[in-house]
């Protein structure tokens, strides 16, 4: 039990430091990723409402 | 070259070889001294007891490369009853030699003279120690009184009839073995060793003919069958079918008394034959024992095992728990002092557990020391799990006392079950052991290459990541929020000639409803090349005592997948109740995956509470390939989240084993207390 309890232990604690030194994937943070239509790619005030209306609200 | 003589009662022939002092007559068992001309009778002795000693009268051997003849013996009582042989050995160069023989094991002396004064027999004690000047420290094992019982051939010193003589027994290290003889004044001085058989290559003798297997008897009270294995060395006998205590001399039983026997749940029957640690042995006796600490009874039985060397060997168990006690010379274990918890002994560290009175409360089977319900003996333990050493003394009726030590090893109750074929499985252990091995050190200790093993492999990487991790500079950008935002500064320059302060801290409990500002800032195209390293936003902004955020958004230019983030700088600082402190920091970083390579455009909206922001200008630096030392730091606790639980339960263990010490920790702080 021990035994099986480490093992998942070490696989999760190197695979982390493995996916962040090897492939750069970051696990912790304020941050997300979204896909922006090119309509508000290419209306800069549009960025604003568009990661509004997606969740990503600033401020303290 | 030997004189002959003749009997003083009988008239058969005597010889007397140089050094005899005393010929036992073998026709009529006269004690014959040599005088100048002639013998002088001593009187008689009994007829010599059946001690199933290998060894026999005119026997010859060699000891050290030089030849002897088994001369003589004498049979000896001891004051637990139990007859032990003293053999005299005729070397070819003049010499006499001791060979004591006990329970199975030999022991070789010689006379020595002794330099500097002996110790007086009442200043030794059983266990303590024998200053005997150059010939050094000595454990005293026994000081007690034997009675003369019997003897055969000739004999170096003058015994007598009946007489009693005073002794004591040394242990040394390594076998060595003394004897001080108080029969004389001043004391002779015996010394040698325990030696194996073997070694003296003796051959010949007039022997009797070992006895083999069991000698069938009945009780003289019930009439039960009772089956004697070592016949020769048994003194008392418990008869397990009406409980009467029998003694047991010369092969006859005799009824002595009955007892009042507790019930007695056996696991391992009388005559059960098994083989233990590869050897043989047979379970001959059953012995129940109790202690009473604080008005509790803590009862234990013990099983007299029989080896096929006809030595024993004892089977213990207490609450489920089993081990295997073997006696051990007092030498071999240091002198252990009233109260002192740690002594060093076969090369280990013992740390004492417990004193108690030991009680036999119940006795079934045979037994080679006149074992009686009610004896007592002072227990000391000392515990390295899985062993443990135990130091019984017991004082002797009338004079004397003795020390004995025995070694236990904790045995699994399976290996117990498998050797001698027991049928149902055995019962859980309750409680923890004295000298239990604790579970959890052996699966630390198994632990103990995998966690090496797993601190290597994060070495490795740390150092390939470090190597690797260029910490790549892609964007750096001084922002000037005015210059963002046109018309904030000329808001700013009207408020100044209201004299209205440009820099209000707010406190963070209560933000502003203040209109949100909204500056932005576009870079240029940034080339990422690498898709396998993860980047690096961190701002700095000189605020005091107020924040300034950043949202940002790292834009493919391509695909148009944004990396959406937050950053802030806020530091606040003060003083309260005389005390300064502070919070937060001008510089944060957040970190980004990696992202596909490709061109990238960041967008920066800097963020504040209030109409005006709290700084004018801040810094925005990104990089690519940032080491980062939260997930060694991560994969660092993994490997020893384990360990440390390991290391809890050790503790936790050993902590419940010691808090039924009376050297325990609690002990202790109660021993404090008072």
């Amino acid at each position: 039990m021990m035994r099986i309890l480490y093992m998942l232990f070490l696989g999760g604690g190197f695979s982390l430091m493995v996916a962040n030194g090897f492939f750069g994937r970051e696990f912790f943070g304020k941050r997300r990723r979204a896909d922006l239509p090119p309509s508000v790619r290419q209306t800069p005030g549009a960025y604003r409402t568009f990661l509004h209306n997606n969740g990503f609200h600033g401020g303290k | 070259m030997s004189i002959l003589a003749s009997c003083p009662s009988c008239g058969a022939a005597l010889s007397f070889r140089p050094g005899t002092m005393v010929a036992v007559c073998a026709y009529c068992k006269a004690l014959a001294a040599r005088k100048d001309r002639d013998t002088a009778l001593l009187g008689k002795v009994a007829d010599l007891v059946d001690t199933g000693s290998p060894l026999g009268l005119g026997a010859s051997g060699t000891y050290t490369g030089r030849s002897f003849t088994l001369a003589g013996r004498v049979q000896l009582k001891h004051p637990l009853g139990g007859v032990w042989d003293e053999w005299y050995l005729a070397l070819d160069d003049g010499r006499w030699g001791w060979l004591a023989e006990a329970q199975g094991r030999f022991y070789l002396t010689f006379t020595q003279d002794p330099h500097g004064t002996l110790p007086s027999a009442g200043s030794l004690q059983a266990g303590g120690l024998a200053d005997l000047g150059p010939a050094g420290l000595w454990t005293v094992g026994e000081i007690s009184e034997a009675t003369l019982h019997s003897a055969e051939g000739e004999i170096p010193w003058a015994v007598e009839p009946g007489a009693t003589y005073r002794f004591a027994d040394l242990s040394g290290r390594n076998g060595a073995f003394a004897t001080l003889d108080y029969s004389e004044e001043p004391p002779l001085f015996f010394l040698g060793r325990e030696i194996p058989l073997a070694d003296l290559r003796i051959q010949g003798g007039t022997r009797k003919p070992p006895k083999v297997g069991a000698q069938g008897l009945n009780c003289p009270k019930c009439g039960g069958a009772l089956a004697l294995h070592a016949p020769d060395q048994t003194q008392r006998v418990g008869c397990p079918s009406c409980g009467s205590l029998l003694s047991a001399e010369n092969g006859k039983l005799a009824f002595l008394k009955s007892l009042k026997q507790p019930h007695q749940e056996v696991v391992i029957p009388l005559g059960t034959e098994g083989v233990l640690q590869g050897e043989k042995v047979i379970c001959i006796g059953q012995l129940r024992r109790s202690c009473t600490v604080e008005g509790t009874a803590y009862p234990w039985t013990e099983y007299l095992l029989l080896d096929s060397q006809h030595g024993f060997k004892w089977l213990v168990e207490s609450d489920g728990h089993w081990s295997l006690a073997v006696a051990l010379p007092p030498g071999e274990v240091p002198q252990a002092l009233d109260g002192q918890k740690n002594i060093h002994a076969l090369g280990g560290n013992w740390r004492r557990f417990q004193d108690v009175e030991a009680v036999v409360e119940g006795v079934w089977g045979e037994f080679y020391w006149m074992v009686e319900q009610g004896e007592r003996v002072q227990v000391a333990e000392f515990v390295a799990p899985p062993r443990s050493l135990t130091r019984e003394r017991q004082k002797h009726k009338g004079v004397g006392e003795e020390v004995n030590w025995s070694l236990s090893t904790y045995l699994d109750p399976e290996a117990v079950w498998t050797a001698f074929k027991l049928k149902d499985a055995p019962s859980a252990p309750r409680g923890i052991a004295s000298f239990q091995p604790n579970p959890h050190k052996a699966t630390l200790a198994k632990s103990a290459l995998w966690i090496v093993g797993a601190l290597g492999l994060l070495l490795i990487l740390v150092m390939v990541e470090s190597a690797t991790h260029r910490n790549v500079e892609l964007f750096r950008k001084r922002l000037d929020l005015y210059d963002l935002a046109p018309g904030l500064r000329q808001e700013a320059a009207e408020a100044v000639r209201k004299g209205i302060p440009l820099r209000r801290p707010n406190p963070p409990s209560a933000p502003s409803t203040a209109e949100v500002q909204e500056p932005v800032y576009f870079s240029g195209p940034i080339e990422i090349k690498d898709g396998r390293r993860n980047l690096a936003v961190t701002l700095s902004a000189p605020v005091n005592n107020a924040w300034i955020g950043l949202e940002g958004a790292l834009v493919s230019e391509t695909t148009g997948v944004a990396e959406l983030f937050l950053l802030e700088s806020s530091f606040y600082h003060g003083v309260d109740g005389g005390e300064s402190w502070a919070e937060g920091g001008q510089t944060s970083t957040v970190f980004l995956s990696a992202v596909p390579p490709g061109s990238y455009v960041l967008r920066l909206a800097p963020q504040w509470d209030g109409k005006f922001p709290p700084v004018g200008v801040l810094d925005v630096q990104l990089r690519q390939g940032v080491m980062r030392w939260l997930y060694p730091g991560l994969a660092l606790l993994a490997i020893l989240v384990v360990p440390l639980i390991l290391v809890f339960q050790v503790a936790a263990f050993e902590g419940r084993r010691w808090q039924e010490s009376m050297y325990g920790t609690a002990a202790t702080a109660s021993g404090d207390d008072e």
